[in-house]
């Protein structure tokens, strides 16, 4: 482990002696594990090993950055990189690498997801489980995968530092019937609380629930988002929470600092703690993490920052470095008083989603946008989850719904899903009014 | 690249009892520049390389990939994918189609060579667009532009006696721009992308445009009426019929979504066995013909042989509004009984070859532009899409105008402020009277696979005459 560490401060090294003002190298060795599945049986398993070291590094305010993959070549991937940074423009904005010398707590990886014996084995717990809630007919697809890194870090700047990062995560999506199907999802950072079971039965319970969809009527409807569902949108509004989506207005946030942007009953924060498919103990330029409040209250407190964005907002780094930009580790939502039935017993009639895919912004500055729900789509009337429901879209604006939210719920449950609900989030039930859906003519 | 170390772990892999091996070495130049406001946030410069093995072995796959290019590490891929093969116990087992081994190299000229183009004129290459839109005399607060250069080398050899060796130099740029007017702000983003060299930039004249686009966003904030939402006749831009035909005939037709095996992440398809549409049913009218062309020469989807090794060829998939063929790789045709036509592509080494579209688009008919629209006596002619989203299934879509004005006896009038299609697969193709004869093309990413594969992909088409549809 020492031995990687002292191969990335060589790079440091190595690159200040060529003449660059400052320099981050990240090592990660990494191991990934998938298996894929679709109508109840695996059709591929996957193995990727990765070895490589991201180098950043600026000269008189010019960035560069690149990958080495093999350690043999560092010295001229070092030079050819001084070389395109004395060509390359200067970038007036550019504030410096995060400066000082940090300790880190250690990483509480578990090294059981480094190589699981028989990884199929957890697939065939999920789909049985599936099976269980909705009958041995149904049909389940998705995937499990499973991360183990190990991270050296050397900045010019000081931090220096090792980390390993792990994570598990099962996605099972089961069909009842040709339109009626279920997502569940099961996401940790270590083996021991991964329950594959619950993901499938949430799968099957939900595909059990949607059979015989009908198409569901355009018009404003209080809905209640399930912590899949939200988990996506919470990665679209944590996303636009970073310094850099401000910079280039692909956020509602632009200048609402200070600014109320949601209820006061909602507070949101990036967190990349222990428990999240997002541990870490330090960002891209050595800053440890932190939780981060950045809606307080339903006040927008603060962006996500690097330093050298800090820099620009006269801030401090909030520890959300990207190997360039700013981004979001682990979004939460903080937890309501209300338990997910007192939701639903407080709606008269409207929507409960389940998931989501598709969203995409008119303009994203603005906010318009929409996105379709997926598998469970049903009407709750009278506080109960009745008719299954298809072919509808969301069409509504991003700070029209964060203003709109009316309850949160006290369960949480950490989620990811492929890109849809990514970074991964910890979310709440909660209930939006007056949501728009629409469908086709 | 190695292609010794490739060629070792195959002969690894057909030293245990397999029923096929496949190595596919990947390497990739890759040079990332990126503005901001015109000015350069960071340029990223590096080398990717490694192999994957395939295997499939008592009925099932293993795939492993490494970007160690050792003996030793080769030997341990292919452990791993033959244990990872076997351990799938399937019920049905999995084999390929029948193809021939294949000996053959095929490489994309340049007529200049990006190799030989030094990091400065990229870099002020690509600011000539910012330049452009500062004298434009509109106000853009914000623009990002990025351009990415990919030289591509593979090597795929397997156990039938393929052994293929590509090289193609990909060329992307994407702009992204934000006009605010009157308190109010529009955006619109282009992408461009090419297979071949910095001739590349020539033909894609960014800078005019993006000062297109600028200006048409500024007529959005300050001249364009909205929409009476109503049953109209609508003319739709090339981009427009890029996306369409990229999303409601591309997607749907490829066979591994229709056999289940995308269900999870990108979805199914309306379109399976035993359900209201397959092979041979009515989709569009028979103005209707989408294709599916990777060997569209210096398209962003171009290339000869796809991944596996299997030749490239035009595919028919609506034909004269019937649905007419699938996308299929080897895994797929041998499930449906058929042969592949090639659609099997990876972005990299480390991810398996899955089912993708190429280029597709809508074939051209007779008449001009000018001639669809002189025929139209109310309606709306939308010439490209801002937001736009289609269902798991691929039947319910929505596009959102951004360059739009109102037909009236004939003649193009007012801008349109986002006017909205929101319509079935079904509906959009049947509505479709006639297309013109010119073809445009647009660069896109196509999304797909987990972990996601974005691939480059051209979608494009004339322009299509839908009658009486619903707008709003």
């Amino acid at each position: 482990m020492t031995d990687m560490l002292s191969k990335t401060e060589e790079i440091t090294k190595k690159a200040k002696t060529l003449g660059a003002d400052q320099v981050i190298a990240k090592t990660t060795v990494g191991k990934y594990r998938q298996v894929r599945f679709s109508n109840n049986q695996v059709d591929i398993t996957v193995a990727w090993n990765d070895y490589s070291t991201d180098v950043a590094l600026a000269w008189k305010k010019r960035v560069v950055a690149t990958t080495i993959h093999n350690f043999d070549g560092v010295d001229a991937s070092i030079k050819q990189l001084i070389k395109l940074a004395k060509i390359s423009q200067e970038n007036p904005t550019f504030g410096g690498f995060a400066q000082g010398s940090f300790r880190y707590p250690k990483g509480k990886a578990d090294r059981k997801l480094e190589e699981l014996e028989k990884p199929t084995e957890y697939v065939f717990e999920a789909i049985e489980a599936a099976k269980k809630e909705a009958g041995g007919k149904i049909d389940s697809g998705g995937i499990l995968f499973t991360k183990f890194e190990d991270v050296y870090l050397a900045s010019s700047e000081g931090p220096a530092g090792v980390d390993s990062r792990s994570a598990i995560e099962l996605s099972i999506r089961a069909f009842s019937e040709r339109e009626a199907s279920g997502h569940g999802v099961e996401c940790c950072s270590t083996l021991k609380d991964f329950k594959p079971a619950r993901a499938g039965a949430k799968a099957g319970k939900i595909a059990k629930l949607a059979k015989g969809p009908k198409v569901g009527d355009e018009g404003v409807y209080d809905v209640i988002f399930d912590p899949l569902i939200h988990g996506s949108l919470l990665g679209v509004w944590g996303g636009m929470v970073s310094a850099y989506s401000v910079l280039v207005q692909t956020s509602v946030f632009v200048d609402k600092l200070g600014k109320r942007v949601a209820p006061q009953t909602i507070t949101l924060k990036d967190n990349p703690a222990a428990y999240s498919m997002s541990n870490r103990v330090f960002d891209d330029e050595g800053v440890p993490t932190e939780m981060n409040t950045f809606i307080d209250h339903g006040v927008l407190k603060t962006y996500l920052h690097n330093a050298s964005t800090a820099k620009m907002f006269k801030t401090k780094t909030t520890g959300n470095a990207g190997l360039i930009y700013p981004t979001p580790w682990n979004i939460e939502m903080e937890a309501g008083e209300a338990s997910k039935d007192e939701l639903f017993a407080n709606v008269k009639r409207g929507l409960y989603l389940t998931n989501t895919w598709y969203t995409r912004f008119q303009n994203s500055a603005k906010g318009d946008f929409s996105t379709i729900p997926r598998d469970g789509i049903f009407m709750i009337e009278k506080g109960e989850v009745g008719q299954s429901l298809k072919d509808l879209r969301l069409s509504d604006n991003v700070l029209t719904m964060l203003g709109n939210i009316s309850a949160v719920s006290k369960e949480r449950q950490h989620v990811h899903w492929w890109g849809e609900a990514d970074p991964p989030s910890l979310a709440p039930y909660i209930l939006i009014k007056n949501v728009h859906m629409t469908h086709s003519k | 690249m190695d292609e010794e170390v490739a060629d070792f772990a195959l002969e690894c892999a057909r030293g245990k009892k397999v029923e096929y091996a496949e190595v596919r070495a990947h390497s990739q130049v890759q040079d990332g520049l990126m503005l901001r406001n015109g000015v350069v946030e960071a340029y990223v410069s590096a080398v990717d390389s490694g192999f994957n093995v395939r295997i499939i072995a008592e009925g099932g796959i293993g795939f492993a990939s490494t970007n160690k290019w050792t003996k030793e590490e080769a030997r341990a891929v292919v452990n791993v994918a033959f244990k990872y093969a076997k351990s799938a116990n399937r019920k049905e087992k999995l084999v390929f189609n029948e193809e021939k081994g294949v000996k053959t190299k095929w490489v994309v000229d340049q007529k200049k060579k990006i190799e030989n183009v030094p990091p400065e004129e990229r870099i002020s290459t690509l600011a000539e667009v910012n330049k452009a839109l500062a004298a434009s005399k509109v106000k853009i607060p914000a623009t990002m532009t990025s351009c990415s250069i990919n030289l591509i080398t593979k090597y795929i050899v397997n156990s039938e006696g393929s052994r293929i060796s590509s090289y193609v130099p990909k060329i992307g740029a994407f702009i992204f721009i934000t006009v605010a007017e009157q308190g109010k702000t529009e955006q619109a983003y282009e992408q461009f992308g090419y297979s071949g060299g910095w001739e590349a930039f020539s033909k894609w004249k960014m800078p005019e445009k993006m000062v297109h686009d600028a200006k048409v966003l500024k007529d959005v904030i300050t001249k364009a009426k909205t929409v009476k939402p109503g049953n109209m006749d609508l003319v739709c831009g090339s981009e427009v019929a890029g996306i369409a035909a990229h999303e409601s005939c591309g997607h749907p037709m490829e066979a591994d979504r229709i056999l289940g095996r995308e269900m999870s992440q990108a979805g199914r398809s309306f379109i399976y066995k035993g359900g209201p549409y397959w092979l041979g049913t009515r989709i569009g009218s028979k103005a209707v013909t989408v294709v599916d062309d990777p060997t569209v020469e210096h398209s962003y989807g171009y290339y000869l042989y796809d991944d596996e090794g299997v030749k490239a060829r035009r595919r028919f998939l609506y034909k004269e509004g019937l649905i007419n063929e699938f996308l299929q790789n080897r895994e797929s045709a041998a499930k449906l009984g058929v042969k592949s036509n090639g659609s099997s592509r990876s972005i990299n080494y480390d991810r398996e070859a899955i089912v993708r579209m190429a280029n597709t688009f809508v074939l051209p008919g007779e008449l001009t532009e000018e001639e669809l629209i002189e025929d139209v006596k109310d309606g709306v002619y939308m010439k490209s899409f801002t937001e736009w989203n289609i269902d798991d299934k691929r039947f319910n879509q929505r596009y959102v105008g951004r360059e739009a004005y109102q037909i009236e006896n004939g003649e193009l009038t007012d801008p349109v402020a986002r006017p909205v299609i929101e319509t079935t697969t079904l509906k959009f193709w049947t509505a479709v009277d006639a297309v013109s004869k010119k073809v445009e093309f647009d660069a896109a990413t196509c999304g797909k696979g987990d972990p996601s594969q974005g691939v480059p992909v051209y979608t494009g088409g004339p322009c299509l005459r839908l009658r009486r549809v619903f707008v709003k």
